[in-house]
């Protein structure tokens, strides 16, 4: 790991922000509460899906599979099984794994260019949102209830609000920590340049296969888990919310407002829109519905246009003009 | 012992044949050019021992082993390291981070990223590390392909025609590298269009028209060659 990685660990201001964070919860009412929950929840998706949109350059539409693996399948495995949810987070997150793994696979064995492989991600999460919806072991089209969170740890429950609030912290935390510890070790090196230039990369010696497989395999794991926490939290497990193309979307869409490829950028982006996009969806939904899509639309064209890096790499540009 | 055998090596595209039934092998140490006209086959040559593609036919070697059906980036773990004619930019890495990557191929992160500084400045690209190979010149993006090759510290470079478009003075900081290069055992095989160039730095060349090789001998003996003469000046009667 480069000196860069532990000097930013060390540095005041990650630990400011959540210590900020981590108090909210006792400042907040529940609604807001709620709308910072629903945003870090993205903000760890947004941040996931960067290792493999951003730092890797490959834009994977296939990420609601993977949340919905981890929703639906933790959730059947507890509901109809009876399975403690920690495994069924493991299980869901081993299953999330082999599937990102064999997409690397088919990429790189048929050689998928951008838009290919975009459109090919797209179809297997169409496939398994599908295939959901017809499954009744996954709660089929009606979805799946999660028995009463009653704070037990052992049981996967934190307690609702403030103990969700709290396990979303740190796994949005974690995402962040696992971009920035890409980015600052060889396998950071080596996305970054596949993303530039496959043939190029390969002639310095980067193996195309190992390293794509690497960014997807981690990076459906941890949307995987994410998705584990968002159905316990929603205590609900519906697919057309968790298993829905529409969700990568808004992941994709957050990744790029705030920056691609930088560590902190996705999880930004998630923070600048997702309250705005749940506000809205909350005041107007049945007024105005999709109104927020609309919002997003031509914040995005805004952004790209301003500043094509995102808002962060804007952020930064004036942090160096400044010195 | 050769340390690149080619042996027969031919590629069809459809109906065309890119190269034809070529062979040739260059033995350690060695400096060996590689010219022809335009589309004579020398890029897609570089293609088949660089593991870049398939040959349609025949066999390569790389110290005895064949590696036909080897990744490229296998091939530069085990020595063998290329550089593309079209040079190849990365729209979102510095310099430094490009040739750093090189370097990972046999160092850890910190060593690699002090390695890579050092073959940026000993291509000339000192004061360059944090400008993306976009905003370089055409000399400079061509010794960036070069400083990609020596930092996976390689036995074996092929140079696809990594001074043309030059002026002759600037092919003055490339050729230094490559004689370094030499002198410390690198092999090299280089395609270069440019005579007064390759004819001083290689020991042996290899002449290719229409994907076949038609002459092989000393700088001297290719020039006097008949075969060469007409095949650049166009006093041959196609078949
Ligand atoms: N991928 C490809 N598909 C089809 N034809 C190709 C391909 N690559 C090269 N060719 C053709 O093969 C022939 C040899 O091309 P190549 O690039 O190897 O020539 P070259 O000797 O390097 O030429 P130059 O001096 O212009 O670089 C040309 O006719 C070219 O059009
Ligand atoms: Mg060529």
């Amino acid at each position: 790991m480069r000196p860069d990685f532990y000097r930013t660990l060390l540095s005041p201001w990650p630990w400011l922000v959540l210590t900020v964070g981590a108090v909210m919860p006792l400042l907040l009412p529940n609604y807001y509460l709620h709308i910072l929950t629903v945003t870090l929840i993205y903000a760890a998706l947004a941040s996931a899906w960067n290792i493999v949109g951003g730092i890797a350059g490959q834009i994977s539409l296939a990420h609601s599979l993977f949340v919905g693996a981890g929703a639906m399948l933790s959730s059947a495995l507890l509901v109809k099984l009876g399975v403690n949810m920690w495994l069924g987070m493991l299980a869901a997150a081993a299953v999330s794994a082999v599937i990102g793994a064999l997409v690397s696979f088919i990429d790189y064995r048929f050689r998928l260019g951008h838009l290919s492989f975009a459109l090919i991600t797209l179809a297997f999460a169409e496939m398994a949102e599908i295939y959901v919806i017809g499954t009744d072991f996954l709660g089929g089209a009606s979805g799946l209830f999660l028995p009463r969170d009653t704070g037990d740890i052992t049981q996967f429950q934190f307690g609702g609000g403030r103990g969700a609030y709290w396990v979303m912290l740190g796994m949005t935390a974690l995402c962040i920590l696992v971009n920035l510890a890409i980015l600052t070790s060889p396998l950071g090196y080596n996305l970054r340049s596949m993303r530039d230039n496959e043939n190029a990369a390969q002639a310095i010696g980067v193996g195309l296969l190992r390293n794509k497989t690497l960014a997807m395999t981690i990076s459906a794991v941890l949307t995987s888990i994410i998705g584990t926490i968002y159905a316990r939290y929603l205590t609900f497990a519906d697919p057309y919310l968790l298993a829905s193309p529409v969700l990568t979307i808004e992941i994709v869409l957050f990744a790029t407002v705030g920056g691609l490829g930088s560590a902190i950028g996705p999880a930004l982006g998630a923070f600048l829109l997702a309250p705005v996009g749940e506000i809205l969806r909350g005041q107007l939904g049945d007024k105005l519905p999709g109104l927020h899509y609309f919002i997003y639309g031509l914040v995005v064209i805004g952004v790209i246009l301003a500043s094509p890096g995102g808002v962060w790499s804007f952020i930064k540009s004036l942090g160096r003009r400044r010195s | 012992m050769a340390i690149l055998a080619v042996d027969n090596v031919s590629k069809r595209f459809g109906g065309l044949v890119a190269v034809d039934s070529v062979s040739f092998s260059v033995a350690e140490g060695e400096i060996l050019g590689i010219i022809g006209p335009n589309g004579a086959g020398k890029t897609t040559l570089f293609g088949l021992i660089s593991g870049f593609m398939p040959p349609s036919a025949g066999d390569v070697k790389f110290d005895g082993a064949s590696i036909v059906g080897v990744a490229p980036h296998l091939l530069v773990r085990r020595g063998l390291s290329r550089s593309f004619q079209i040079v190849q930019t990365f729209a979102d890495m510095s310099t430094l981070d490009v040739v750093t990557t090189a370097a990972l191929v046999r160092r850890p992160l910190l060593e690699a990223i002090d390695y890579a500084g050092h073959v940026l400045a000993r291509v000339g690209l000192q004061g360059k590390e944090h400008l993306t190979p976009k905003q370089l010149s055409l000399q400079d993006k061509k010794l960036l392909e070069v400083a990609k090759c020596v930092a996976t510290d390689p036995r074996l470079v092929l140079l696809d025609e990594v001074m043309a478009g030059l002026t002759l003075a600037e092919t003055e900081a490339p050729l230094a590298v490559i004689r370094e290069l030499n002198a410390q055992g690198v092999t090299i095989v280089m395609i270069e269009h440019v005579m007064p160039v390759i004819m001083r730095l290689a020991q042996r060349m290899i002449v290719l028209n229409f994907g076949a090789k038609i002459a092989e001998g000393t700088p001297q003996e290719i020039v006097e060659n008949k075969a060469v003469v007409d095949a650049y000046f166009g006093d041959h009667v196609d078949a």
